[in-house]
């Protein structure tokens, strides 16, 4: 029955999904490929996935996405915020096909965007490493200064600051997406600096590693690396884009897909989700950090609620106020209380 | 009966000739072998690799794309590589280029005046020129080693693009992530094959070819580069000035990489990112050597390196191999020609086993 | 404050260390009149070869080995294309470069995302007694006091030896080292296949002591820095460890700054070791004099017997 078997065929939903960096990155990506596993578990054969690592100049990115919009891919995922404005110039020109991009800016008629609040999360973690840091003095390893990472930085902080307001973080730039040996070098300088705690936005295993052989303790912001080291991870949470998208997916299929914009922190269906905590973790802790994650999910707590200043010591939010999410996500200055600087001068 | 490896009377033309096809031809040899060792048919694996991305206009469009700032670099690199001045920087060059290039863009985008895109043009050349003067000030004034240094300036250039895309280049409509705001169409090279992304930078490589034939092989300079390269000690007594071959070779081969970066800017880019460049200055260097260092040679040489560039997206559609598979066949490729080149000069004679008693 | 001194010590002696191997492997190679631009390509495949075999085996030492001999396997490529056939050195470095990094990102596949179990080091045992530096010292890997003694070993050969000063011959003239009866051929083949073993040991370093996890192209450019060392230390051994450190250094002391607020823009901060070694190079070679002396009188050119 030929007629039939052509029907299941075009049931089956062609994906595409192109990833920035190299498959053997284990931070952003691995995250993203987590969510993808996830996807294609979820809807198995139903589904036929087309993954492309490592593209990452620009034009080359332009042109496999037409690659795979041409070679029929309905629904077609980016994972980084550098393919954005790739795809909004693309999406006009395949009206038939579903763009969706994950830290994209803003949704267009057929471009969707996903991004998660980390600050959330840091936020929480922020808890943990305030209650057991000894010297005051907090580690951040950053690979760039892009705003997903400034606000992660600052959240982390102003979780830190709520229960220990002499609390300060040091923060280091590598200016290298992927250099193990450096980040490796940045926690050195960083617990040189009396750093105790050291939590970071390349999300690699590296930190967690560094940091416990330099003896202090590690926190997995935007990732958990307890397989990796055996004692050194306090707590960490994890971007979990599996929810946006299975979404995408169940959406396409059911013929009711819209390009939305999905912002999402802690809570059922967020992007945001915190996992392991260490035993050396008191249990007092772990109850004031689900406090607070329950008070962000019910929405009574806001971590950049103010009154907020900045490094500078100039007020940012007054109080009463929370900062607003389009101020959130082009964040581009530092709390107060931060040591290290953008080099933008934000 | 022994091998025996021994200079030739004159270097042989035909070996001059086949020295590149031989290294092409055992790399794809090469590499029907690798497919076969992967499970694969090979000869379909080669049809997808190398044919399948010609197949439409716009593919036809994108090789041409690939193809034209390899040819516009090597050009200008095989200029110094006669003289023996070895650029490594033209990755960095070709940065710089779209720094001075991109200012302009950026600062007069919305003008749409016509004269935008032919100062973006001069101002990228002029970039790139500028970094290569840095290794060509140094290696002259200070006798330091050109290789390093614009080795190490690469390094700069990239973080200096960095800077910038992350500060103040920034687009104020993009939340702050690192990209410059989209250039206006003034500022964009106009699109000269319906149908695809090629653009009329392409013309720049065009032009560099014919200036790069008639400079290497119909002028006095360019000869006297040449001498240099081969006889330094000789040149010298000529009465041929190093420096001079040290700085035209340098500044010719840094405004090509300028050039080749604002044919990325103002081409399929159309925007300021902190990475503009999949490897393009170091890939010329492949590619220079592969087209022997003559202009003619190096245009086939271009062509062929694109299409290498686009089989790697075969290579991980297909078999879900690492994009870098690209480098180890260019670098295969390099090593063949290089190799084969040798039997311009020398070849291989089997002569009888010597006596015994020989010592 | 001695703390912090002494931990930054350590931190630039671990940063340097990659670059000590690295550059002495090629200063040996240079010294005979070769120059293998190709030292980032082989620390990649070094790197690479030598995680897969740690992550079997779990022992460093095998890693190591096996990363000596792929280093040694494609130094021995370049030796055949550049010393026997005598093809342009510059070309078929920059060829072994590019090779390597396609090659180990080929290779590195089946790794992705696999970390090394870290084992604690058995020399830490016997210093970690000392006195205000054993506990920072216990920390130091293996590799790192036998990069001493690599440089100990070189630098004993190149100014104490017989062998040395043929090596030297051989660089500076061929023709009547030849003419007196050294096998130039057999010695510029030894040299360059050090050079690959030694960069074959750094890849190790990066990827299975430095950093335990396997990334494409993890290596960044360390190859390359290698080679400018060689140059910034005239050819000279001591200064080769000088340069190590002071690039280990520079990169450490950046990222202190860093911690600490300097407001300084971090890509200026970043760009300083590579600001550093051109400046060096600049002072080094402003001397024509001074670089004459040291650089390999040969240094690049091929050299073949005339029969």
């Amino acid at each position: 029955m030929p007629g039939i078997r052509g029907a299941a065929a075009a049931d089956v939903l062609k994906v595409g999904i192109i990833h920035l960096a190299a498959e053997s990155d284990t931070g952003w990506e691995a995250d993203q490929k987590r969510a993808s596993d996830a996807m294609e578990a979820a809807f198995k054969d139903r589904l036929k996935t087309t993954v492309l690592w490592n593209i990452f100049p620009p034009q080359d990115n332009e042109r496999l996405f037409r690659q795979l919009a041409t070679q029929g891919n309905k629904l077609i995922f980016g994972t980084s915020f550098s393919q954005y404005a790739i795809l909004k110039k693309l999406a006009p020109m395949f009206p038939d096909t579903r763009w969706e991009c994950c830290a994209g800016i803003e949704a267009t008629d057929n471009l969707g965007v996903f991004e998660a609040r980390a600050y959330e999360g840091t936020y929480v973690t922020g808890i943990a490493a305030a209650r057991m840091t000894k010297s005051n003095v907090l580690g951040w390893v950053g690979a760039y200064p892009v705003p997903q990472v400034i606000y992660s930085l600052n959240g982390f902080l102003q979780g830190a600051r709520s229960v220990n307001p002499d609390i300060v973080l040091k923060v280091v730039w590598a200016n290298a997406w992927i250099d193990p040996a450096k980040e490796k070098d940045a926690v050195a300088a960083l617990v040189a600096q009396g750093a105790d705690v050291i939590s970071g936005s390349p999300n690699t295993p590296v930190q967690a590693l560094a940091a416990e052989a330099a003896g202090v303790w590690a926190i997995g912001s935007t990732g958990d690396f307890s397989n990796y080291v055996k004692k050194a991870q306090l707590t960490s949470f994890v971007l979990d884009w599996s929810p946006a998208y299975i979404e995408s997916v169940q959406a396409t299929l059911d013929g009711t897909w819209k390009p939305t914009s999905r912002w999402r922190g802690l809570g059922e269906g967020g992007f945001c989700k915190m996992t392991t905590n260490s035993p050396e973790l008191p249990e007092s802790v772990v109850a004031e950090m689900k406090a607070a994650e329950d008070a962000i999910v019910a929405g009574k707590l806001h971590p950049f609620a103010g009154p907020l200043k900045d490094q500078s010591g100039k007020e940012r939010v007054a109080a009463g106020a929370v900062l607003a999410d389009a101020d959130i996500r082009g964040m581009n200055w530092l709390v107060e209380g931060v040591q290290g600087n953008l080099s933008n001068g934000g | 009966m022994r091998l025996v490896f021994e200079r030739r009377a004159a270097p042989s033309r035909l070996m001059a000739w086949l020295s590149p096809v031989i290294a092409v031809g055992v790399t794809l040899v090469l590499m029907l072998a690798l497919f076969a060792l992967a499970g694969r048919d090979p000869l379909a694996s080669l049809q997808a690799f190398m044919l399948t991305p010609l197949e439409s206009t716009w593919g036809i469009g994108e090789w041409l794309l690939k193809s034209a700032p390899l040819i516009l670099i090597a050009v200008g690199l095989a200029v110094g590589f006669r003289a023996g001045v070895w650029n490594i920087g033209a990755e960095g060059q070709l940065i710089v280029g779209i720094i001075f290039g991109g200012a302009l863009a950026l600062k007069f985008s919305a003008s749409g005046s016509p004269l935008l895109l032919p100062a973006i043009i001069l101002a990228g050349a002029a970039g790139g020129a500028f970094w290569a003067a840095i290794p060509a000030l140094l290696r002259t004034r200070f006798n330091a080693n050109e290789i390093l240094v614009s080795l190490m300036l690469n390094y700069v250039a990239q973080l200096w693009l960095t800077y910038l895309v992350f500060g103040p280049w920034r687009d104020p409509a993009g939340f702050n992530a690192p990209q410059s705001e989209p250039l206006g169409q003034a500022a964009l090279f106009p699109v000269v094959l319906e149908g695809s992304r090629l653009n009329a930078s392409v013309f720049l490589a065009l032009a560099a070819l014919v200036l790069g034939w008639v400079f290497l092989n119909r002028s006095y300079a360019g000869f006297q580069l040449r001498v240099i390269g081969l006889a330094e000690g000789a040149a010298r007594y000529a009465g041929f000035s190093v420096n001079r071959a040290v700085w035209i070779s340098l500044l010719a081969s840094g405004a090509a990489a300028g050039l080749a970066g604002v044919g990325e800017m103002s081409g399929p880019i159309g925007q300021i990112f902190p990475t503009m460049s999949p490897g393009y200055g170091f890939a010329a260097i492949i590619v220079a050597f592969l087209g022997r260092l003559s202009a003619v040679g190096i245009a086939f040489a271009g062509l062929l390196m694109g299409l290498l560039f686009l089989s790697g997206d075969a290579a991980q559609l297909e078999f879900g191999w690492p994009a870098s598979i690209t480098a180890l066949f260019q670098g295969l490729m390099l090593f063949l020609v290089v190799a084969a080149d040798v039997f311009i000069t020398y070849r291989i004679r089997l002569l009888p086993r010597l006596p015994r008693s020989a010592p | 404050m001695i703390d912090q001194l002494l931990s930054i010590l350590v931190a630039t002696l671990v940063a340097g260390t990659p670059l000590v191997y690295a550059a002495l492997g090629e200063l040996v190679v240079e010294r005979s009149g070769v120059l293998n631009l190709g030292v980032e390509g082989m620390m990649l495949t070094g790197a690479i070869v030598a995680f897969a075999v740690v992550a079997a085996t779990g022992n460093v030492w095998l890693g190591t080995g096996a990363a000596m001999l792929a280093g040694m396997a494609l130094s021995l490529v370049f030796a055949v294309l550049a010393i026997s056939l005598q093809a342009n050195q510059v070309a078929i470095g920059l060829a072994l470069a590019i090779f390597g990094t396609g090659l180990s990102a080929f290779l590195g596949q089946a790794y992705v995302g696999t970390a090394l179990v870290a084992e604690p080091s058995a020399l830490g045992g016997l210093v970690a007694g000392l006195p205000l530096v054993g506990p920072s010292l216990a920390r130091l890997h293996p590799l790192v006091y036998l990069s001493w003694l690599l440089f100990a070993g070189v630098w004993y050969l190149c100014r104490r030896t017989r062998a040395g000063l043929v090596l030297q011959a051989v660089g500076e003239a061929p023709a009547a080292a030849f003419a007196i009866g050294y096998p130039v051929i057999a010695i510029r083949y030894a040299a360059t296949l050090f050079g690959g073993a030694m960069a074959g040991v750094a890849g190790a370093y990066v990827s299975v002591v430095y950093a335990a996890l396997w990334t494409e192209g993890i290596t960044a450019g360390r190859g390359w820095i290698g080679l400018a060392l060689v140059v910034f230390a005239t050819w000279r051994p001591e200064r080769v460890m000088l340069g190590a450190y002071l690039f280990g250094g520079v990169s450490m002391l950046q990222l202190f700054a860093q911690g600490q607020g300097v407001a300084v823009p971090t890509e200026l901060m970043t760009a300083l070791p590579y600001l550093a070694t051109i400046l060096v190079l600049v002072l080094i070679s402003r001397d024509s004099t001074l670089i004459r002396l040291n650089v390999p009188a040969s240094l690049g050119k091929p050299f073949r017997a005339e029969t």
